[in-house]
């Protein structure tokens, strides 16, 4: 797991990746550490979460190098982009990483599969349906899922929303007045 | 600099005490009582932003090596969170007014 994250940081820009990679790894390190107690579905979860992490920030510390904002981004939720305040706006579910994730996995070695049947079975076979796994780029396979995801992510919560389930609804159905939690 | 939820807890783990990252990791969990559970890589992003602002400002502890670097609140964070804080409480205080008002 240390050495995907290793990996992950080098997403990073190098300025950026000087100056907190050494930190980051020792924090990974712990939580990695923690976390193994956990059964496999925990541990899994905890990687696309940290995984998600790393490439969003990653995402996020490049953007603000190109666009040369300082502070005042609002490139995403998880960052200061926004009041401390509930909103009742669309947000990119975090589970949807790590399916992510396991779709691009699977979908990069179903092509992989398919380019050694292909390549094992003679060509005086016509291509057969409109899709020829082979011709198919690391570029256009991530395109692809990508867009996948979303699309799936945003059905998944429109659902949930119908069925009044999400978090807009949980948040308005709550009752403020009914008792207050103890300080701290 | 605008304040996130993340960025609050993180304020709020510093004001009790200087930590370093997983510390703050461990504190903000437990004051969410588990909802919040933030990533390394958006504890990181949150820590730039701070230190940029110069919300916050690195800690030099004893046992000092660069994989544990600790944090403070400067003077400049602490006025902001406590003004943040001021903020919440008088809109918490305008949220159960109106919602007792709507009931009776």
């Amino acid at each position: 797991m240390l050495a995907l994250y290793r990996f992950l940081l080098h997403l990073y820009p190098a300025a950026y990746r000087y100056e907190y990679g050494e930190e980051m790894l020792e924090v990974l390190s712990q939580v990695a550490g923690e976390n193994r107690k956990g059964n496999v579905l925990a541990r899994v979860w905890f990687g696309a979460h940290e995984a998600g992490g790393l490439v969003f920030g990653a995402l996020h510390e490049h953007l603000r190098g190109i666009t040369g904002l300082h502070g005042n981004g609002r490139f995403s939720s998880m960052y200061s982009g926004g009041r401390f305040a509930m909103r009742s706006e669309f947000r990119f579910p975090k589970a949807t990483v790590g399916l992510m994730v396991a779709i691009l996995a699977a979908v990069m070695w179903t092509i992989e599969k398919a380019k050694a049947i292909s390549a094992s079975v003679p060509h005086a076979n016509p291509p057969v349906g409109p899709i020829r796994p082979e011709q198919f780029t690391i570029v256009e396979t991530l395109l692809a899922v990508l867009i996948w995801a979303i699309a799936a992510g945003a059905i998944g919560w429109a659902i949930v929303f119908a069925m009044r389930r999400s978090g807009v609804h949980h948040l308005s159905e709550m009752n403020p007045s009914a008792g207050q939690r103890s300080g701290k | 600099m605008e304040v996130s939820e993340p960025v609050l807890l993180i304020l709020l783990s510093l004001a009790e005490q200087p930590r370093h990252g997983y510390a703050i990791l461990q504190d903000t969990e437990r004051m969410s009582e588990g909802r919040v559970r933030l990533s390394t890589g958006t504890l990181y992003g949150a820590l730039a932003r701070l230190l940029e602002e110069k919300w916050i400002e690195r800690f030099k502890e004893q046992d000092h090596s660069r994989g544990k670097q600790a944090y403070r609140l400067t003077a400049a964070g602490r006025r902001n969170l406590q003004r943040e804080v001021t903020r919440m409480k008088h809109l918490t205080r305008v949220a159960a007014l109106r919602a007792a008002r709507k009931e009776t």
